[in-house]
């Protein structure tokens, strides 16, 4: 197969807060290969954003990277000085924001902000920049971009001010776009066009993307494979057709199991019962176990180790072989 | 939401809040602002001058406006064990002065905070849920307060009233009325900007929709909804008015018939070279007891309303 | 933008009169001005009293006198004072004094502002570290201390314990006092101590504004689009967050500079200082209405103005206000 591009280690990511420690990523590890797109799926609270953040190293305060090793084209980005870090952020990994009404700063105009992050990773004169500036908003479909440029945040609508950050993003034509969440806080029309939108430019650029979301529905269509946290760890990491079709983590079926129309079918939609566990004192050995209808009294002592059980199908869990499950997909 | 719920200082309050439930509010608040020392600090300042206002008789070792000194010929004498702040230029014991000069502090700070309040609520409560043209009128007159020159149409006002009822129609009263009725402004605008901000919440707009009425809505669902940020704001509002009441007192347009600190800061200010006791003992105090309700307001704001934590 | 201008200032005509008004009230509130203005002299006759008041225009209803009042105001005419300097025009009064008061007070604002915003941002930048900590209780410390007293502190230490600077006045009385014998040496000289005061008390609260407004936009989304887009920290910090930072504390000073003139009273009366708010405390005292209302108009016109530039700025900085 082909290269991997970005590799993290058993991350770990903590916040200091004065209620405790609160774990946010936990010993995350996963890989997103040249060219693809990985969908990181899980709850809220379940460390995607963090784990993204902390790829920029990015991660506010008080949260701080205290383990692991996160490899950019085999090189450690936890080792590199500031400096340097900031030559890669932007340029070579993009960063796309949940919400764009809050993403944009509200006092500059869109020009002055595309223009300072062309002008900060690329050798060009003002004038230059305006027109890479211009030819990018016509790239992500702004109509009539000349005009609109001077515009402000608060004059363009949601779905603009998205394509605005996209096409921030896109600026300097990185390798890797992380991209948390980007559309959900737009309307499902335009939620469909910004996704298209990016699965062509992802196309016309040749990048790498790591896809946030918590819609299952999303992952499906635009993800290659999928690594599944949840509460600071990985469940599951496969290929999408494998994680719909046969997965083996009960927190993934559960997951599954939740999505409206996979669940046609059924009189009620599923919830998943109880909530997410609290990161500052999780429960012991597999978090999942105080939700997981097959947890045995193992699942409380041991933390199960993130394992192949069939190539290129990782899970952590200690009774992946025995439960059997059966995708929601073929009932 | 993710990110918002799994970092920052907001996450570990909705954390705590999803682990107790059925735990109110009130408690969980009293929990943070146990851990708070710069609060309880500031609620021990204010407790020691409650306790002086309360006990003053027995406390003060001299009785107040005690002027037998001066005939000893022991005006302005240092401070000593029998004077331990010293005493002012009549003779009298700073240190006696300076515990009866509490309850002063405290009834201004109290009333004052009272009378703004009342008047902030309600033009804040009524502006923000009513809008139109109620919120217009009451907010243009709020407007003229909040830019009007504050200390010196308060210093006319109470040099008024003194010429106008010389007998000394309430007094301290009459300063506490005073500084209450001209120092609302600030806090209606933000009650009102709160009023704003929770008005907006489905529940009751939902009870809208089902018919309740104006008041029931105003009192049983705004009021406890903005309660947290007015306890905070009564609090610094304690402090502020005592500042007022003292920079007053200070300037000779105070009650002439209390003891107050600000007043025996302005005996002092003629005698700074020869007398430093007489006002640093009496400032000192006043700095003290604003301190005590400006921590304890910052620790209540803490402990009510994390969004506000900083 | 004119349109926003002229809107603004539309805005501003009805506050200054509903606080001409409120002065006006005041002043007819405390009784008869003839009554005030002739108390000491024992031998003044009804008759002339009467006359006095035709004068003056006292015998007209209130209302008329008011309007009377916004006319001569328009005409730069604030009247007669009643009762002190031997009843000198009270503009020719307020310009005898307001320099001295604007060199203060000007001062204390722009040395604070200059000093404090700077702190603030540092502050914010570096929360919780032992810099923050000593900041913020030193600004807290001093948001709590009366400025009177502050004054009396240093002038007991400044003046009186270690002898290096005048306690009060804003010249000395003779010129062989001057230093070095040069006069504005001298107007400096007078001027440090309550410029230092001034300006110590003023910082405090603004200190703790730029802070927290700069905490809460360094927490925004729009501050980690930024680092995220690889910017340097400075750009992060100068230029995307204090444009967002400023915004309330621009808000603030246009309300504070109001505060800051109308507190006057209480720092020239501390370094007896000869500007319009000793004035206008004796003017009080002595219930001289002209004296109180001209130097309350003029208080009042000041913030107005400083109001308007205030919203200048914050179109200014703020696109959503200018291109509504």
């Amino acid at each position: 197969m082909s290269k991997e591009l970005l590799k993290i280690e058993n991350l770990k990511t903590y916040f200091d807060t004065w209620a405790g420690v609160v774990k946010a990523v936990d010993g995350i590890s996963l890989e997103v290969e040249e060219g693809e797109t990985l969908g990181l799926v899980g709850e809220s609270g379940s460390g995607k954003t963090v784990t993204a953040l902390s790829v920029l190293r990015i991660v506010p305060r008080p949260g701080k990277i205290v383990d692991g090793r996160i490899l950019y084209r085999g090189e450690n980005l936890l080792e590199k000085k500031e400096n340097e870090m900031q030559k890669i952020r932007g340029k070579e990994i993009a960063y796309i924001f949940q919400d764009p009404a809050t993403s944009l700063n509200p006092v500059f105009s869109i020009a002055s902000q595309l223009i300072e992050v062309i002008r900060r990773h690329q050798n060009v004169g003002k004038q230059e920049a305006i027109e890479k500036a211009i030819e990018l908003l016509r790239l992500v479909e702004i109509p009539d971009p000349k005009i609109r440029i001077r515009d402000y945040p608060h004059q363009l609508s949601g779905g603009m001010k998205q394509r605005m950050a996209v096409a921030r993003a896109l600026s300097c034509q990185p390798s890797l776009l992380l991209a948390d969440e980007p559309t959900t806080n737009l309307d499902v029309t335009i939620q469909a066009q910004i996704l298209g939108l990016m699965k062509n430019l992802k196309k016309k650029l040749g990048m790498s993307m790591v896809l946030i979301t918590h819609d299952m529905g999303i992952v499906a269509d635009m993800a290659d494979r999928i690594t599944v946290l949840y509460a600071g760890r990985v469940c599951e990491s496969a290929s999408t057709i494998t994680i719909f079709y046969s997965p083996m983590h009960p927190y993934t079926e559960a997951l599954l199991t939740a999505v409206p129309h996979l669940a046609i079918k059924r009189e009620k939609l599923a919830v998943i019962p109880g909530t997410i566990p609290n990161l500052i004192e999780p429960p012991s050995g597999c978090r999942f176990h105080p939700r997981c209808k097959y947890a045995r009294a193992t699942c409380s002592e041991i933390v199960p180790p993130l394992e192949e059980i069939e190539p290129e199908h990782y899970v952590a869990c200690l009774r992946a072989k025995e439960i059997a499950i059966r995708s929601p997909l073929e009932s | 939401m993710d990110r918002k719920s799994s970092m920052g200082s907001k996450s570990p309050g909705q954390i705590v809040k999803k682990r107790s439930k059925g735990v109110s509010q009130w408690s969980i608040a009293w929990r943070r602002f146990k851990k708070n020392k710069a609060a309880l600090g500031g609620l021990f300042i204010i407790g020691v001058v409650v306790f002086m206002a309360a006990f003053d008789s027995l406390i003060a070792p001299f009785p107040p406006n005690d002027i037998s000194g001066f005939y000893k010929g022991e005006a302005r004498v240092p401070p000593s064990w029998d004077h331990l702040f010293g005493t002012d230029n009549l003779g009298r014991d700073v240190f006696s002065q300076v515990v009866y000069g509490a309850k002063a502090a405290l009834y201004v700070g109290f009333g004052a905070a009272a009378i703004v309040m009342s008047i902030a609520i309600l033009v804040g409560l009524v502006s923000g849920y009513y809008g139109g043209r109620i919120d217009n009128v009451l907010m243009r007159t709020t407007e003229i307060f909040l830019v009007m020159p504050f200390l010196l149409i308060l210093l006319v006002f109470l040099r008024v009233i003194i010429v106008l009822a010389p007998s000394g129609v309430g007094g301290l009263s009459m300063v506490t009325l005073m500084i209450g009725a001209f120092s609302w402004s600030a806090n209606a605008r933000i009650i009102r900007g709160e009023v704003l901000r929770v008005k907006e919440y489905e529940y009751i707009e939902a009870e809208r929709s089902l018919g309740a009425s104006g008041r029931r809505i105003l009192f049983r669902h705004l009021l406890p909804n903005v309660l947290h940020i007015i306890i905070v704001l009564t609090t610094l509002q304690i402090a502020t008015a005592i500042l007022v009441e003292a920079a007053v007192s200070f300037l000779g347009f105070g009650d002439p018939n209390t003891i107050t600190w600000g007043q025996q800061l302005q005996n002092a200010q003629e005698a700074v070279k020869e007398a430093w006791w007489e006002g640093i003992f009496p400032g000192l105090f006043i700095t003290l007891l604003v301190l005590g309700f400006s921590l304890l307001g910052n620790g209540l704001r803490d402990a009510l309303d994390p969004r506000l934590r900083e | 933008m004119i349109k926003y201008i002229i809107r603004r200032l539309l805005y501003l005509i009805p506050l200054f009169f509903g606080i001409l008004i409120l002065v006006f009230a005041a002043s007819r509130m405390a009784g008869d001005p003839v009554q005030l203005m002739t108390g000491l002299n024992p031998h003044i006759t009804a008759e002339a009293k009467q006359q006095l008041r035709e004068y003056y225009g006292l015998d007209k209803p209130l209302y008329y006198q008011f309007l009377v009042y916004v006319w001569k105001l328009f005409n730069v005419d604030l009247g007669n004072a009643y009762a002190i300097r031997g009843g000198l025009p009270v503009t020719t009064l307020i310009g005898q004094y307001i320099w001295e008061t604007f060199k203060l007070q000007l001062a204390g604002l722009f040395l604070s502002l200059t000093i404090s915003i700077p702190i603030g941002i540092i502050s914010a930048k570096k929360q919780y570290s032992k810099l923050d900590v000593s900041v913020t209780t030193t600004s807290l410390l001093g948001t709590c201390i009366p400025v009177f007293y502050m004054g009396i502190i240093a002038i007991i230490v400044f003046s009186y314990y270690l002898g290096w600077l005048p306690p009060f006045g804003a010249h000395s009385l003779f010129p062989e006092r001057y230093p070095f014998g040069n006069y504005m040496l001298d107007e400096l000289w007078h001027m440090a101590l309550p410029t230092a005061v001034l300006t110590f008390a003023l910082l405090a609260p603004v200190v703790l504004l730029v802070r927290s407004s700069m905490l809460e936009v360094l927490r925004q989304d729009y501050i980690l689009a930024a680092r995220a887009s690889g910017l340097s920290e400075r750009t992060v910090i100068y230029k995307h967050a204090l444009r967002n930072a400023l915004i309330p504390v621009v808000t603030y000073i246009g309300l504070y500079f109001g505060g800051v003139l109308a507190g006057a009273p209480i720092t020239e009366t501390v370094f007896n200082w000869p500007g319009v708010g000793r004035l206008f405390v004796e003017a009080t005292r002595r219930l001289d209405f002209p004296v109180i209302m001209g130097i309350t108009v003029m208080i009042t016109m000041m913030t107005l103005f400083a109001n308007l530039i205030t919203d200048l700025t914050y179109a200014y900085i703020d696109p959503r206000i200018r291109l509504e």
